[in-house]
């Protein structure tokens, strides 16, 4: 396992149980550290707890979505192989047993990524207004939340043809909602700004100098504000749960070899397949999903096969078609060192303060705030706009590979007459998409 | 939960006359005693029908948020007097533009000269407006189709509004001229209104002379019709679908974004933009007070009204049905065709009043109504308050994104096409700068919405 061992754990060791009590109380409705060490032994009874948490810790789905324990036990073994878990193969099949490789997995996951500050980070209780600094690489936690799947649309046959119709009326429903969305962030922005205006000189912090909607809202509904001491509070045990965690977690990783060892040796090398689905209980999805995987295998196998003597013939033809080959390559080369340019410019225009990543307080000051202190408004948006103009030139470069596209299908069908369509005529505003 | 606000610009002598009767009626309703709802629901929906449409002043009378434009100061300054004489609601004092000198029912004067010449002043008057709201949902602009000021500045003024705000919604309330027009180019302007508002505006709500006229003399039993009447008419509409409603079935909140949520389920397409009102009933005071309604007895009218395309509960040809749903073949359609069907791609019923929640809708649930590209969990959706509407105890409204208008649209496209084929009048627009080949992209464009329309 390609464990990370943190810190040489000298100041501050402590007994197991304590170790393992700090990370449960850090997890999200950690197990009690009992179940830990039923898992090692194997015993059932860890096995409903430590699968909550495990689904719980991967998949955003809503837990209905696979509410039977056998369901559940797929879903955990597909969302573990999709993120690469090399001992998927043993992961239990039914919903009864296998409480030993939960662990395991769970301990794979904690090792492999920074994890609990990422849980922590999720739960955290906002209490300044927040803007986010950088959206350029979100954490694979966000890209699982953006990647929640939604219900199908109503009316959309998979089987048959879709009417072109369809779509362009989901398309512009699309369009309509991000205007709506986009209104109501402007409502927002503008509210803000009056909370802000209007308490200007309430906060205790000289610094800030006003509240927050989460402030001005615990001070105008006591029972809100109770809520919100409350939710600090368990913030905070967490918080000093996972540092304890940090402390000991050596003792951690000791005991999860010891773990290691207990479990029988495989019996034999097999390669890690993507999990293989019972016949009997499978729903239409899964159904597809065998066909899919077992298609996947074969497609690879024949790539294999097919790869070899393809290569070969390309290397000779490729000597044969000098001329073309020539100019894509200049194509290539030109493309790059644009990109090149882009990725310098970017560069130098990002490099001269390091900039502030994450989460920002809002705060709305009159007075100058000293150079370094902070995110100026100005800097964010300078940067929010080069991010714009970079999502611009892709989209424009993608509208122009469908032109492309759609010219060389008028040519292939010449029996249909294709109107491409001209400015702003019948096709949806492009005011709308930005 | 703050309503989002709607900023109405009215245009030209016919969208002035008709953005006051819509104020009027929208406050005249929610101040109505005769809600026949409790007390604590009426004050919220006064609250949500004043967040929307209009601002408070100091002294506690509501102010429009609105914009008025025209050309001359006539209208305008009725309007405004008119307003105020009401006691109960005003127009911003600073809040109108007009000049000396009309369009001359000339579309291409309106959005060639006035258009550029004015923009920056009833641009700025917009954005006053748009400043007072917390949260903007969009814009409502009144205009006529056909006349000069009204169409030709009113379309030159979408532009203008979907270029600096590109993220709010504009919903053109446009007047379709009678039949039996008064204005020899009319036809030129109608299709130039058209087709520059199908690329500048995202809804077009359709208001006919000729229906509201009917309306009048069958329904109303107006003797001498005139122009205040017909207005009350539209408003009455209007108001019937934009007033509050509840966020959700259950719910007792009122719905924030009427026009963000209307304009979501009926005109997503970029192709299929025009929308027609229907409503019932409809009837003088003196009738109402001896007339009782049954839900179901409304909805079914209202539904025949759709499928067979009346203006009004009378006259309605009950002969027409839909097709037995599931075979959309081309038997279908030409059978359809032939009963005179009207195919919907999307409707949006409202319903106002007591036992709303007992009101069964499912005969507009019917795929059979429906296009076949579209089913009818997408295409139909409805909206509730069991607070009553304009001393109606139960009215229903419709609203159709339907077939509704690609007879008179055809009608109109084709008159302005023969026009233009022997070059009639064509100078007086080519002297202002709309040429030809504008002419011909609006045709263009306009034959390809009907055949879109006729081939759902």
């Amino acid at each position: 396992m390609g464990r990370r061992r943190r810190g040489s754990g000298a100041a501050g060791v402590g007994a197991l149980p304590e170790a393992i009590a700090a990370l449960s109380r850090a997890l999200p409705g950690g197990p009690s550290p009992e179940t830990f060490r039923r898992a090692k032994f194997d015993r059932p009874e860890a096995v409903p707890a430590l699968r909550r948490l495990l689904l719980g810790l991967l998949s955003s789905l809503p837990e209905d979505g696979a509410a039977d324990p056998d369901g559940q036990a797929r879903l955990l073994r597909s969302a573990l192989c999709a993120r690469g878990y090399p001992r998927g193969a043993r992961l239990p099949e039914s919903g009864a047993g296998g409480s030993r490789e939960l662990l395991l997995a769970l301990a794979w996951l904690l090792a492999r990524e920074p994890l609990l500050e990422r849980l922590l980070a999720r739960a955290r209780v906002q209490l300044g207004d927040e803007v986010t600094a950088c959206q350029r690489d979100p954490t694979p936690l966000q890209c699982e939340l953006q990647a929640r799947p939604c219900p199908p649309a109503h009316g959309v046959d998979t089987e048959g043809p879709v009417d072109i119709r369809f779509l362009q009326w989901l398309m512009g429903k699309l369009q309509i909602r991000w205007r709506t969305l986009a209104s109501s962030q402007w409502e927002h922005c503008a509210l803000l700004g009056q909370i802000h205006a209007y308490t200007q000189g309430c906060h205790s912090d000289r610094e800030l100098g006003h509240l927050s909607v989460p402030e001005t809202e615990a001070l105008r509904d006591p029972e809100g504000g109770q809520q919100l001491l409350w939710r600090l509070q368990c913030e905070n045990k967490r918080l000093e749960a996972a540092l304890q965690w940090r402390r000991c977690e050596l003792l951690f990783w000791q005991w999860m070899d010891s773990v290691l060892v207990t479990c029988p040796p495989e019996e034999a090398s097999r390669p890690p397949t993507p999990p293989r689905l019972s016949g009997l209980l499978l729903s239409p999805v899964s159904r597809e999903l065998e066909l899919l995987s077992r298609e996947l295998q074969t497609l690879q196998e024949g790539l294999r096969e097919a790869a070899g003597p393809l290569r070969v013939a390309w290397e000779a033809r490729a000597g044969a078609r000098g001329p073309e080959l020539e100019a894509w390559q200049q194509m290539v080369q030109m493309a790059v060192t644009r990109e090149l340019v882009a990725l310098k410019q970017t560069w130098e225009h990002g490099r001269a303060p390091p900039q502030p990543h994450g989460p920002c307080r809002l705060v709305q000051s009159q007075a100058a705030v000293p150079a370094g202190l902070g995110l100026q408004a100005a800097e964010l948006m300078g940067v929010l706009r080069s991010q714009e103009a970079c999502l611009e030139e892709a989209l424009s470069q993608l509208q122009a590979q469908c032109q492309q596209e759609l010219a060389r299908l008028s040519g292939a069908l010449p029996g249909l007459l294709w109107i491409l369509p001209s400015h702003g005529r019948l096709a949806p505003t492009p005011s709308g998409t930005r | 939960m703050v309503s989002m606000s709607i900023v109405t610009v009215q245009l030209g002598q016919c969208g002035n006359q008709i953005g006051f009767e819509v104020f009027n009626t929208l406050l005249n309703d929610s101040h109505s005693p005769q809600g026949l709802c409790c007390k604590r629901e009426n004050e919220l929906y006064q609250v949500s029908c004043k967040e929307r449409f209009f601002s408070e002043e100091e002294n506690g009378v509501p102010i429009a948020r609105a914009v008025l434009v025209d050309m001359e100061p006539k209208v305008i300054n009725q309007t405004l007097s008119k307003a105020a004489q009401s006691g109960r609601w005003k127009y911003g004092q600073h809040s109108y533009f007009c000049q000396k000198q009309g369009s001359g029912n000339n579309w291409a004067y309106g959005y060639s000269v006035h258009g550029p010449k004015h923009e920056e002043s009833v641009m700025n008057l917009v954005q006053k407006e748009v400043e007072k709201c917390d949260s903007l949902s969009g814009f409502f602009i009144i205009m006529s189709m056909a006349g000069g000021t009204g169409s030709g500045l009113g379309a030159f003024v979408t532009q203008s509004l979907q270029d600096q705000y590109s993220n709010s919604l504009r919903m053109n309330q446009i007047i379709w001229p009678y039949g039996t027009g008064e204005v020899i180019v009319q036809n030129y302007n109608s299709i130039l209104t058209l087709s520059h508002l199908y690329r500048s505006s995202d809804a077009l709500l359709v208001h006919e002379n000729d229906a509201a006229h009917k309306i009048c003399a069958k329904l109303m039993n107006i003797k001498q019709i005139s122009f205040s009447d017909i207005n009350q008419v539209l408003a009455h509409q209007l108001g019937s679908v934009f007033q509050p409603t509840y966020s959700t079935e259950g719910s007792f909140h009122y719905r924030r974004n009427p026009l963000g949520d209307l304009m979501e389920s009926l005109v997503p397409h970029p192709e299929f933009k025009m929308l027609g009102v229907r409503n019932i009933p409809q009837m003088s005071e003196s009738s109402l007070a001896y007339s009782t309604f049954t839900w179901t007895g409304l909805l079914k009218h209202l539904r025949q009204m759709l499928i067979s395309n009346a203006k009004m509960e009378e006259g309605i040809d009950w002969q027409v049905q839909p097709h037995f749903s599931g075979h959309p073949t081309l038997g279908k359609m030409s059978l359809n065709k032939e009963l005179h069907f009207n195919t919907s791609i999307a409707n949006l019923v409202i319903l106002r009043g007591k036992d709303v929640h007992s009101a069964d809708l499912g005969g507009f649930k019917d795929p059979a109504l429906y296009t076949s590209w579209l089913d009818p969990v997408n295409a139909f959706s409805v909206w509730k308050t069991q607070r009553a509407f304009c001393k109606y105890e139960k009215s229903a409204a419709l609203v159709s994104n339907s077939q509704f208008l690609v007879k008179p649209l055809d009608m109109i496209v084709g008159k302005a096409w023969s026009m233009f084929a022997s070059k009639a009048y064509i100078h007086q627009y080519t002297k202002f700068g709309v040429e030809e080949e504008d002419f011909l992209d609006s045709f263009t464009l306009l034959e390809q919405v009907i055949a879109s329309y006729c081939n759902l």
